[in-house]
């Protein structure tokens, strides 16, 4: 065990030294450089890049959900092609095992002990594909490696390459072929974003430009591994006065007495860092409760769970007299736009 | 089972008191007081009366009694029984009053349409006091109303409640013996009753009531300004009221039912009637009786002339007497007594019931008379023979003091009376005393309180009608009959028998009752220095070329001969300043003490100053500012406006003004409208650069609320100025600047002090913009 894992040194070294914050204004520009090189793969969804570019910024998680064949994984492609980092791809399936995506510890002949083969998890961009076609003991793995950015294999401890981002993928059709997501592996995303179809200008340009070479071949990264860490750094500069701070709050606890299971403390941390990233793409040092508005739906409705099927849960029927009896139908971005409309910005 | 209904509406009060937290009984309370002022307001009414003429201790009980039997009677008797009682109450009264009259209950019966047409009068404003037995009236009048309203009110009947008290004072108000004030409260307690009883029925809030405090206002707002109550001329005072200000003649020339004493007067040297007579004399206009303390009122009602009048019953000299009207006259000067007139104008006169003359309506220039008087021709001696040996009518009526009269006037005037031994000799003493203690002047302020004391006490000067006041108080304390009278001296002689009387002539004076002989002229005012003041006065206005000032026959006679006062002393009346009392007179005897000689003292005073105003000119003294004649003229005027500013009702009426205006502005929100506008208008003092940048922008949103609409609340400051500005807003630099600093301000790194103040001053700017008339300045 002695023998160090490389990866495993690099991260340590990398975490104990101080990174100079890139300035505010180059910060700013990678992200417009990474938003524009997407887009040359991606058409449209601005918005919706402009958020995984935040997310990677702001030490998130994203989680992309819709049919197929929209682009979610074209976009996760993209992401990690524009950054020259290292990136790997899991496909989820039924039978994909933990160790699958952590790695295992293998013997080797020669030198006679275990070397620990790492499995896709340690690499900077993770595309998790159709992370929901795994089963919840598969889904565990991901659970520490998100929360935690390192991983346990056989009682070793690792940690993961930094930065580390997961963006994952799910099938929102063929329920009976897919698990539903754990609620707290889901509450590891801070984001959680649908696509959609493209409208008809969009996917005539899509066409132009796939039908000869798809642009993904040739795509280039536009920035590096070490930018990127410096305005990781950058964005964690940014200031959330107390007023900011206090919105948060004040939405956070509106979605929880609203519904079943309203918004946790770590989804109102997300929401910030979302929030200071999103200050950041914007020039700005310091965080307004706009920033916060425009984050708060894609990065709190996921973490919301109203009242479903189990309608005859005691504990549901009196929240939901708590709150207004509509509150049981509706969904967690319907619970968010209220809670963004009634708590007033001061 | 009335008393069941009664308990249940309490406990259903109680009950929302429990449940809303307010408190029905607080408005029980509040209506008990409504009608509790309301009941004030005319007990307080009639208390100015028995004030005047005795039982206002009898009134006070009559009115606990009452309250305290509502109160014991109030559940144990049916509505229909407690108003039988009231008016049971209300008829023994009534009864009570027409035994005391002399008339008896059968009166009824038999003069059923003089009963009428005498509460005609009343309600068409004959005043309380002008009533023979006001004093019995009012304890005839106050305890149904009393007893009926508290009963009622007791009950939870609010609005019932207030019928029988709100009529008696609708009654006083008629009468004119209601002022303003005490009218506005009553008609203010009904009010509060009506609305306070209806928030207890309904348990309505605290809130509600300043719909009630609103109307407060406006009625003592209304009423102040519109007079639409009777006799509301400018202050409080009765209605009935002789309008001359400042001028003695005022009352004189009009000898009103009423005359109020006044402070300062004026005199006018407008010539008012001319006489031909064969004596000279003073020419009498009106009589009263019934001191009021500030006034005098003459009770009775003056009824159409209908014959010759029996002359006084002792030896008498027949003088006859032929009037030219020279000016408008309200009034009829003649002799005393008269006994007939003649004339075109004898169908218009009518004759009081002291036996004096006065036109119906108001003679004009050029209009002639001829009265025969009978003058009293008695001597010192058959003066002092006389004995007191009174009527019951006379001792009755003319021997009415105010209540309350000090022992120390009493004091003072059985001081000056001991050596006298007979009323006569009483009258000359006091006729003496006060020719020689006090001296006249025209300018004199009026006292506080009861006129004849403070002249008698405390005060060094005055003109005839304190004297004259004062004169026939003291008689009355002495138990002589004694009355006040108002008219003319004799005037200027312009020939053997002929005078001309101005303005400046009216005076008052004094007439005494002797058993035998009748009422005896006596003459407290002391002549000399009037009759300078008056000449000064004549003389003046003729120098400035006054119209009016002298009849053709006039001008050339030397003012001063008029006076002719020496021969008065003849009179007992005169005889006292020598102090000699006897016999120097005695010869002539005394008749109607002004005649005999000549007026006494004032005869022939013409005029003395007074500002005359041009305008007074021709007319009547009564023209306001007429400052006129002579000292009667300030007797009367009434005193209304002396009220103390800062008297306790003005100001609890003051304060009902504000509390009505705050809750007007409270429901309308105008309070909140300024004080938005001053907030918007006003920084503040300055304060952290962070403070003021919040602040800068607070007032930016009111400036904008103002101009499109407000912020939601969910909306950020960023959302609300891009919708502003997608509605069309003219996007304005100041706004965004001021918009970036308050977003640094509040949720970066904070903003400088320059940029603080940069944003105040922004927001400065734009909200004077917003002020209409100095916003076009600034632009």
């Amino acid at each position: 065990m002695t023998d160090a894992n490389p990866t495993q040194t690099a991260a340590q070294t990398k975490r104990a030294t101080t990174i100079e914050p890139l300035s505010i204004d180059a910060t700013a520009q990678l992200c417009t450089d990474v938003a524009d090189n997407v887009g040359r793969v991606i058409v449209g969804h601005d918005a919706e890049v402009e958020h995984v570019v935040t997310a990677l910024l702001a030490r998130g998680h994203v989680l992309l959900d819709d049919v197929p064949g929209v682009g979610k994984t074209m976009l996760a492609r993209s992401i990690a092609k524009s950054v020259d980092c290292t990136f790997r791809r899991v496909q989820f399936t039924p039978d994909l095992l933990p160790s699958d995506i952590t790695g295992v510890n293998v013997f080797n002949q020669k030198t006679r002990e275990f070397e620990f083969q790492p499995g896709p998890v340690f690499a900077n961009i993770v595309l998790g594909d159709e992370i929901n076609r795994a089963p919840p003991k598969t889904q565990s793995a991901m659970l520490e490696a998100m929360e935690e950015e390192q991983v346990t294999v056989d009682g070793t401890t690792r940690a993961l390459p930094q930065p580390f981002t997961v963006i994952a993928t799910q099938n929102a059709i063929e329920p009976d072929r897919t698990y539903e997501l754990p609620f707290a592996e889901v509450d590891r995303f801070m984001k959680k974003l649908s696509l959609g179809y493209p409208d008809p200008a969009e996917e005539s340009e899509m066409l132009a430009r796939t039908v000869g070479h798809h642009p993904i071949e040739s795509l280039e990264p536009v920035t590096d591994i070490e930018t990127l860490r410096r305005a990781r750094e950058a964005v964690t500069q940014i200031t959330v006065k107390e007023p900011v701070r206090d919105y948060a709050t004040r939405l956070a606890g509106y979605t929880r007495n609203h519904a079943r299971l309203g918004v946790s403390p770590r989804g109102t941390i997300a929401l910030l860092r979302a929030a200071q990233a999103r200050a950041i793409l914007d020039g700005r040092e310091y965080v307004i409760p706009d920033d916060v508005q425009y984050e708060a739906p894609v990065v709190m409705s996921h973490r919301i769970k109203t009242a479903s099927r189990s309608g005859s849960d005691s504990k549901s029927r009196s929240r939901s007299r708590a709150g207004s009896n509509d509150d049981r139908h509706r969904d967690g971005a319907a619970i968010v736009s209220d809670a963004l409309e009634q708590i007033p910005v001061e | 089972m009335s008393t069941k209904t009664g308990d249940r509406s309490r406990t259903i009060s109680v009950d929302g008191q429990a449940e809303t937290g307010l408190s029905p009984k607080t408005f029980r309370l509040l209506a008990l007081g409504g009608v509790g002022v309301l009941t004030a307001s005319y007990i307080s009414v009639l208390q100015n009366v028995t004030a005047v003429v005795g039982g206002t201790q009898q009134l006070f009980t009559l009115v606990i009694l009452m309250l305290a039997g509502a109160t014991v009677l109030a559940h144990t008797i049916t509505p229909r029984t407690a108003t039988l009682v009231s008016i049971a109450a209300g008829a023994l009264g009534f009864a009570y009053y027409l035994t005391a009259t002399g008339l008896g209950v059968g009166v009824v019966f038999s003069a059923t349409d003089k009963l009428i047409s005498d509460t005609i009068a009343l309600a068409t404003g004959l005043s309380l006091l002008q009533m023979m037995e006001a004093g019995i009236w009012t304890l005839g009048f106050a305890p149904g109303p009393v007893f009926l309203s508290w009963y009622l009110v007791l009950r939870g009947r609010y609005t019932l409640s207030v019928i029988p008290g709100g009529v008696a004072l609708l009654f006083l108000v008629l009468t004119g013996d209601a002022a303003i004030l005490p009218t506005l409260l009553g008609a203010m307690g009904a009010i509060a009753a009506v609305g306070f009883g209806e928030l207890e029925h309904y348990r309505g809030t605290i809130m509600q009531a300043d719909i009630l405090a609103i109307l407060f206002a406006a009625m003592i707002v209304l009423s102040l300004s519109v007079t639409l109550v009777p006799g509301g001329t400018s202050a409080p005072t009765f209605l009935v009221e002789s309008s001359h200000d400042g001028t003695l003649e005022g009352s004189i020339s009009s000898a009103p039912d009423r005359t109020t004493i006044a402070g300062d007067v004026d005199l006018s040297p407008e010539v008012r009637f001319t006489v031909r007579s064969d004596e000279e004399s003073y020419w009498r206009t009106g009589v009263y009786d019934r001191f009021t303390g500030d006034g005098w009122v003459r009770t009775g009602q003056a009824e159409a002339y209908s014959g010759p009048i029996a002359p006084p019953p002792g030896e008498t000299e027949t003088i006859r007497q032929t009037v030219f009207a020279e000016d408008t006259l309200d009034v009829m000067p003649t002799a005393s007594h008269p006994v007939d007139i003649e004339g075109d104008i004898r169908e218009n006169t009518e004759l009081t019931t002291h036996g004096q003359f006065r036109p119906d309506e108001p003679l004009i220039e050029g209009d002639v008379y001829n009265v025969e008087s009978a003058v009293i021709n008695a001597s010192v001696d058959e003066l002092s023979d006389a004995g007191t040996d009174y009527p019951d009518s006379v001792e009755n009526r003319y021997l009415q003091r105010t209540e309350g009269t000090s022992s120390e006037f009493e004091a003072r005037t059985a001081e000056i009376t001991a050596d006298a031994d007979t009323p006569y000799e009483a009258a000359v003493a006091i006729e003496r005393h006060l020719r020689s203690s006090k001296d006249y002047s025209l300018n004199v302020s009026r006292p506080e309180g009861n006129v004849a004391e403070e002249f008698l006490l405390e005060m060094d000067e005055g003109y005839c009608v304190y004297f004259a006041t004062t004169m026939t108080q003291m008689l009355r304390a002495e138990e002589i009959p004694a009355r006040y009278v108002t008219g003319y001296t004799s005037g200027q002689q312009v020939d053997d028998n002929e005078w001309v009387v101005r303005g400046l002539n009216a005076h008052t004076w004094v007439e005494v009752y002797f058993p035998d002989h009748g009422w005896v002229a006596f003459e407290p005012t002391p002549s000399d220095s009037r009759d300078s003041v008056h000449n000064e006065r004549l003389e003046e206005a003729r120098a400035d070329g006054e119209e009016n000032v002298d009849t053709d026959r006039s001008e050339d006679v030397p003012v001063t001969e008029t006076e002719v006062e020496p021969t008065e002393s003849d009179d007992p009346a005169f005889d006292g300043p020598d102090g000699s009392e006897t016999e120097n007179g005695t010869e002539s005897n005394v008749t109607n003490g002004p005649n005999s000689g000549g007026p006494g003292p004032d005869d022939g005073i013409p005029e003395q100053y007074r500002p005359t105003d041009p305008r007074t000119g021709p007319g009547f003294e009564q023209n306001l500012s007429t400052p006129t004649d002579l000292e009667t003229e300030a007797a009367e005027n009434e005193t209304d406006d002396d009220a103390p500013p800062f008297a306790p009702e003005n100001a609890a009426l003051g304060i009902a003004i504000l509390i009505g205006l705050a809750a007007g502005a409270h429901r309308t929100g105008a309070t909140r409208r300024v004080g938005r506008e001053a907030r918007l208008q006003w920084h503040g003092f300055q304060r952290s650069p962070e403070a003021d940048t919040e602040r800068a922008y607070r007032r930016l949103e009111m400036l904008l609320e103002r101009r499109y609409r407000s912020r939601r609340p969910g909306e950020s400051m960023r959302q609300y100025l891009d919708s502003l500005s997608r509605m069309g807003y003219s996007s304005d630099d100041r706004i965004e600047r001021v918009g970036r600093l308050y977003e640094r301000s509040t949720y970066g790194n904070g903003v400088s002090r320059e940029e603080a103040d940069d944003a105040v001053a922004l927001v400065d700017a734009m909200a004077r913009e917003e002020l209409p008339l100095i916003g076009r300045f600034w632009r």
